[in-house]
C-alpha cells in the first residue's frame, strides 16, 4: 500500500534526525567543561563499580570508539547509573515513560480536536457573538503563561474549592488497598490528571482554533464548497463533510510542527504539578547535575517528539490521498 | 408556461466603492428541450446570472429588483430549505473543470452517489451502486476510474465526472458555466457533444455559458448576449448569426469569422469594461462603440424588437 | 546638474511612496480592534520599563533585586511603602515587576532580532542559490525544528553551569530562526520567478547584489512579522527557565518572581505576590501576538476581504 511506503520514508529521515540528535549531544558532553568520565561515573559509586561501569561504556577508550559504545549502548538500553536514584537509568526511565506519554497524547489530542471542533463553528459563525468570544478565548489562553496557568488552576481548584488533587498521580490510599480494582485505578489516575490536563489542553487548543478558524474560511471560499451548496445539501453536511476534512489538514500540520513546543509545556506541567514523569525528571536531573539521567531523559523525549511527528505526519497523509499517492 | 422564465433581473454586489451592477434589467425564457447560450467578456454578469438563478451568490451580492420563475413559481420567494431540494434535483449546474469543483478528500463515484443520497435517501445502496455506475457509463468513465480521488483525473475526465453528477438525478434544466474551458481542443469538442446530445435526448432545458460565441453557436438554440450586465442582444441563433444587430455582437463576429463562411466586416474597438459602481443612465457599450453618439450615453435604453425573436438594446438601432 | 536633480526628485518620490505605504499599512492596521489593544497593552510595558530605573532613585530598599525593607523579614501584603507587597525578605515587588518589564523586553527583543536576521539570511540563502545548499540548510532547519528549546536550554545548563541573561538569549535565538527561514525561502522561491529578479541578472548584478538589493527589502515585512511572534517566544521560554530556577541569578525577571512565590511556599497565601508577575507575562505575550496578528492583516491582503468574491 502507497501509504506505507510513504511511512517508510519518513521513518528513515526520523531515524537520520534521530541520529544527529544523539551525535550532537555525544560531542556537547565531551566538549563541555569538567571531566567526561566524572559526567557519566557517580560520586558516590565503589572504585570496582566505576571502573566496571567505564569499561562498559568504553569511556578509557579513544573517542570514536566512546561513540561507538554510545550509540550501541543506546539502543541496548544502557544508560548508565542515575546518581541520584542510584539505580540504571533505563528503571528510572521506563517508570516515566508512560506516564509522560499517558499526559502527552492526551493533552496533543484533546487540545487538537477541542480546537477543530470549536474553530469549525468560529468559523461557521464568522462576525457572530459566539466566533468573538471563542476567537478572544483561544487568543487569551494561548497566550498565558503556562506554569503560572497551573499555579492558578491548583489555587482556585486544588486549593480553593478542593475538588481535584494537587500533585502527583496516584493516590497511596487507594493504589496501596487490595481492594481496589483495575477501575478505582484507573478513576484515581484520571482524577490526578484533570488539572495538568485542563492546563495542557487551554493552553494548546487556542492556536489550533484560530488556525481552524482561519483554514476554515478559506476552504469555504473553495469552488468544491460552490459546488456541494449546488448540489442542495443541507449546510451541515457542506459543514462537517465537505468543509472541515479540508480545513482541518492545516491544523495536523501545525500539530505536527508545535510537537517540540507541547512537549516544553510537558515538562513545565509535569514539574508544576509533581506529575512523575520523563520532562520532570529531566528538570531534577539538571538541578542535581545527574549527567546520565539527564542525557537518557533529553534523548528519549527527542525520540517521543519524532515518533509522534511520525505519526502526525501518516495521520496526514490518511486525511489527504493527494499526499497518499 | 415556459420552464424558466427570468424577468427585468438586476443583481448587484456590495464593494467598498458602493453597489456594482453587476446585471440590470435582464428578461429572456428558456423551454423544454430548447439551450439559450449567454456570451459575453469576463465581468459581463454572465455567472452571476447562472448563480442568482441558484441562488448561490457570494454574500455580498444580491438580487435588486426582478423575477426567476422556474415553472411558474419565483425562485427567489422560495425559503432556503425549498430551494435546496430544489437545488440540483430539478436545477444542476455543471461548473468549469478548471476550477476546483470536485473536493478534493472525497472519491469521485462518491461526491456522485452524493447528490442521490441526498435527494432520493430511501434508495437502496445497492441501486445507487448501479445508478452511478450507469453514470460513469453514460459519460465515458471507465469504471476502474470511478472510485478514484480527483487529483487522478485529467481536466477531461473531471469534467465527464462533472457532467455524470449533473445528470445524476435527471434534472429539468441545467447551466453549464464554461464547461469547456481550459480543455484542450479535441476534448472540448467531446464535451460539447456530449452536452448536446444529453440536453437534446433528456429533453432538459439548458443556459449555456461562455465567453466563445463560437462554441455558443454550436450547442445552442438561442444566443444571448451580455455586456456590462445588460442583455444587448438576444434572440434565436439563426437571427442573432446572420443580422446581428448590436455592435457588440458584431464584434464578437467578427473575431469568429467563420460562422457560415462569411466575415462580419467590423473593426475592433478598443477600450476598457464600462464602471459598473456608478453607470452612466445610457448605453454602456458607448466608449468602444464606433457608432456612438453622445446621446447614447444619457438616454435611457429600449429594447427594439427586430422579429418576435430577435430583439436588441440600442438606441441607435431604432 | 539636471541628473543630479532628477535623482534627488526621484529619490523624493521614492520616500514619499515609502510614506504613503506606511500610511495605508497604518490605516488598514487603525481599523483592527485588536491590534488597536496590543498596541495600547505594549505601551503600558514600554512605561513600565522605562519607569523600573525611578524606585531604586527613590530609595535604595526599592532596588529590585538587593534592596530589603529593614523592617520587614516577611512577605507583606500592599501598603502605602509597598505598592504591591513585598516578597520573602522584604524586597519590594512592585519595583520587581518594573524591572521584570525590562528584562522582558531586552530578552524578547534581542533574541527575535538574532533569530530574524538568521533566519532571514539562512531562508534567503537557501531559496536563492537552491541545489544542495538550500537540502543541507533546511535539513538542518528540521532538526533544530523538533527540538524542544527550553529542554536544550536545561541541558546546555547542566553542561555548561550557570547560563547568564545573554547566553540566554543567544541560545533561544539559535533554536528559533528556523521557523522564520522556512517562510522566507518560501517567499524568496516566488520572488525568483519575477521578471525584473531576471532583469537584475541580466544586468549583470552579482549574486549578492541581487540578494541584498532586490530580494531583501522584498522579505523584510515577512521577516518583521514573525519577530513579532518569536518576542513571544523567547519571553516565555526565559521566564520558563527562571521559574524552573536556571534563570540568571543577577536579573530579576518576572518567571523568577513566580520562582519564588512558588518555592518558598507563599502560593496560596500571596495571591498579590502570584498575581502581578503571571499577568505581566501573559499580557505582555498577548499584544506582541496582537500585534503580529493585526501586521498580518496588513501584509497579506487575501486576509482582508473574508468571505468576499466577485
Amino acid at each position: 500500500m502507497e501509504l506505507w511506503r510513504y511511512a517508510r520514508q519518513r521513518l528513515f529521515q526520523i531515524g537520520i534526525i534521530f541520529f544527529v540528535i544523539l551525535t550532537i549531544l555525544f560531542i556537547l558532553f565531551r566538549i563541555a567543561p569538567g571531566d567526561p568520565v566524572s559526567r557519566m561515573i557517580g560520586p558516590e559509586m565503589t572504585t570496582e563499580d566505576a571502573a566496571h561501569l567505564i569499561s562498559q561504556l568504553g569511556l578509557d577508550r579513544p573517542l570514536w570508539v566512546q561513540y561507538v559504545y554510545y550509540v550501541k549502548n543506546f539502543f541496548s538500553g544502557n544508560f548508565g547509573h542515575s546518581f541520584h536514584y542510584g539505580r540504571p537509568v533505563i528503571e528510572v526511565i521506563g517508570d516515566r515513560l508512560p506516564n509522560t506519554m499517558l499526559l502527552f497524547t492526551t493533552s496533543v489530542m484533546i487540545s487538537a480536536l477541542m480546537g477543530v471542533f470549536l474553530g469549525k463553528i468560529a468559523a461557521w459563525r464568522k462576525g457572530e457573538k459566539t466566533d468573538t468570544v471563542m476567537t478572544l478565548l483561544a487568543l487569551v489562553t494561548h497566550t498565558v503563561f503556562l506554569p503560572w496557568m497551573a499555579l492558578i488552576l491548583i489555587w482556585i481548584f486544588g486549593y480553593r474549592l478542593g475538588w481535584f488533587p494537587i500533585n502527583g498521580m496516584i493516590s497511596e490510599e487507594v493504589w496501596l488497598n487490595p481492594t481496589s480494582g483495575f477501575f478505582a485505578k484507573s478513576v484515581d489516575v484520571a482524577h490526578h490528571m484533570i488539572l495538568p490536563l485542563l492546563t495542557l489542553s487551554l493552553i494548546y487548543f487556542g492556536s489550533y482554533l484560530l488556525i481552524m478558524r482561519s483554514a476554515m474560511l478559506e476552504t469555504l471560499k473553495e469552488d468544491y464548497i460552490l459546488t456541494a451548496r449546488a448540489k442542495g445539501l443541507t449546510e451541515k453536511v457542506i459543514r462537517n463533510k465537505h468543509a472541515s476534512p479540508n480545513a482541518a489538514l492545516p491544523v495536523v500540520t501545525s500539530v505536527g510542527l508545535s510537537l517540540a513546543f507541547s512537549i516544553n509545556g510537558g515538562a513545565l506541567t509535569e514539574t508544576v504539578f509533581s506529575w512523575p514523569g520523563i520532562g520532570r525528571e529531566l528538570v531534577f536531573s539538571v538541578s542535581n547535575n545527574d549527567y546520565p539521567l539527564a542525557q537518557a531523559a533529553f534523548l528519549l523525549i527527542s525520540a517521543v517528539v519524532l515518533v509522534s511527528n511520525l505519526v502526525v505526519d501518516i495521520l496526514y497523509a490518511y486525511l489527504d490521498p493527494r499526499i497518499r499517492y | 408556461m415556459a420552464l424558466l422564465e427570468v424577468e427585468d433581473l438586476s443583481i448587484g454586489y456590495q464593494t467598498d466603492q458602493g453597489i456594482l451592477h453587476a446585471v440590470e434589467g435582464v428578461s429572456f425564457t428558456v423551454d423544454r428541450g430548447r439551450s439559450l447560450g449567454l456570451v459575453g467578456e469576463s465581468g459581463c454578469g454572465k455567472t452571476t446570472l447562472g448563480m442568482a438563478i441558484l441562488r448561490l451568490l457570494p454574500q455580498n451580492g444580491m438580487v435588486l429588483k426582478g423575477r426567476i420563475l422556474f415553472e411558474g413559481r419565483n425562485l427567489l420567494e422560495l425559503d432556503a430549505e425549498a430551494m435546496r431540494r430544489i437545488r440540483w434535483k430539478e436545477i444542476a449546474i455543471i461548473f468549469q473543470a478548471a476550477m476546483n469543483a470536485l473536493n478534493p478528500v472525497h472519491r469521485v463515484a462518491d461526491q456522485v452517489a452524493e447528490v442521490i443520497l441526498t435527494h432520493e435517501p430511501e434508495t437502496p445502496r445497492e441501486v445507487v451502486r448501479v445508478r452511478v455506475e450507469a453514470l460513469f457509463d453514460q459519460v465515458g468513465i471507465p469504471r476502474s476510474r470511478m472510485w478514484d480521488y480527483p487529483h487522478h483525473y485529467s481536466g477531461g475526465m473531471k469534467q465527464r465526472a462533472i457532467i455524470a453528477m449533473a445528470l445524476a438525478l435527471n434534472p429539468k434544466f441545467m447551466i453549464a458555466d464554461e464547461p469547456t474551458t481550459a480543455l484542450d481542443v479535441i476534448v472540448q469538442d467531446q464535451i460539447l457533444k456530449e452536452a448536446k446530445r444529453i440536453q437534446e435526448a433528456f429533453d432538459i432545458g439548458m443556459i449555456y455559458i461562455s465567453h466563445d460565441i463560437a462554441v455558443v453557436a454550436e450547442v445552442c438554440h438561442d444566443i444571448g448576449v451580455l455586456y456590462g450586465g445588460h442583455l444587448v442582444e438576444y434572440g434565436d441563433r439563426e437571427s442573432v448569426l446572420d443580422t446581428p444587430l448590436h455592435p457588440y455582437t458584431r464584434m464578437l463576429l467578427a473575431s469568429f469569422l467563420t460562422v457560415k463562411g462569411k466575415a462580419a466586416k467590423v473593426s475592433q474597438a478598443p477600450g476598457d469594461s464600462p464602471d459598473l459602481v456608478h453607470p452612466e443612465p445610457g448605453c454602456r457599450f458607448y466608449e468602444r462603440c464606433r457608432y456612438a453618439k453622445a446621446a447614447c450615453r444619457l438616454e435611457p435604453l429600449r429594447y427594439v424588437a427586430a422579429s418576435p425573436t430577435h430583439r436588441v438594446l440600442c438606441n441607435r438601432c431604432a | 546638474m539636471p541628473s543630479r536633480k532628477k535623482k534627488i526628485l526621484e529619490e523624493r518620490s521614492r520616500r514619499w511612496r515609502r510614506m504613503e505605504r506606511w500610511a495605508q499599512g497604518w490605516a488598514i492596521y487603525k481599523k483592527n480592534f485588536l491590534g488597536r489593544i496590543g498596541l495600547v497593552l505594549l505601551s503600558i510595558f514600554v512605561l513600565m520599563a522605562l519607569a523600573s530605573f525611578i524606585p531604586p532613585l527613590v530609595d535604595p530598599m526599592y532596588k529590585p533585586m538587593s534592596g530589603v525593607d529593614p523592617e520587614i523579614t516577611a512577605s507583606t501584603g500592599p501598603s502605602f511603602r509597598h505598592w504591591l507587597g513585598t516578597d520573602f525578605m522584604g524586597r519590594d515587588l512592585f519595583s520587581q515587576l518594573l524591572a521584570g518589564a525590562r528584562v522582558a523586553f531586552t530578552v524578547g527583543i534581542a533574541s527575535a532580532f538574532v533569530s530574524i536576521v538568521l533566519g532571514t539570511l539562512i531562508g534567503m540563502t537557501a531559496g536563492y542559490m537552491g541545489g544542495w545548499t538550500d537540502t543541507l540548510l533546511m535539513r538542518t532547519a528540521d532538526i533544530i525544528m523538533v527540538m524542544p528549546t527550553l529542554l536544550v536550554v536545561l541541558i546546555l545548563a547542566a553542561l555548561f553551569g550557570q547560563l547568564n541573561i545573554w547566553s540566554i538569549v543567544l541560545i533561544i535565538a539559535l533554536f528559533r530562526w528556523p521557523g522564520v527561514s522556512r517562510v522566507i525561502r518560501a517567499q524568496t522561491l516566488t520572488l525568483k520567478e519575477r521578471p525584473f529578479i531576471d532583469a537584475a541578472r541580466v544586468a549583470g548584478a552579482s549574486h549578492l547584489r541581487i540578494l541584498f538589493r532586490h530580494i531583501m527589502p522584498n522579505v523584510l515585512p515577512l521577516s518583521f512579522l514573525y519577530m513579532t511572534f518569536r518576542v513571544t517566544a523567547a519571553i516565555n521560554i526565559e521566564a520558563a527557565l527562571a521559574f524552573l530556577g536556571f534563570g540568571d541569578p543577577g536579573t530579576v525577571s518576572w518567571g523568577m518572581m513566580l520562582q519564588w512565590v512558588w518555592k518558598t511556599g507563599y502560593m496560596f497565601k500571596a495571591p498579590y505576590w502570584l498575581l502581578p508577575p503571571g499577568i505581566c507575562i501573559s499580557l505582555i505575550t498577548l499584544s506582541f501576538y496582537l500585534l503580529g496578528r493585526a501586521m498580518d492583516e496588513v501584509l497579506d491582503p487575501r486576509l482582508r476581504k473574508e468571505g468576499e468574491r466577485y
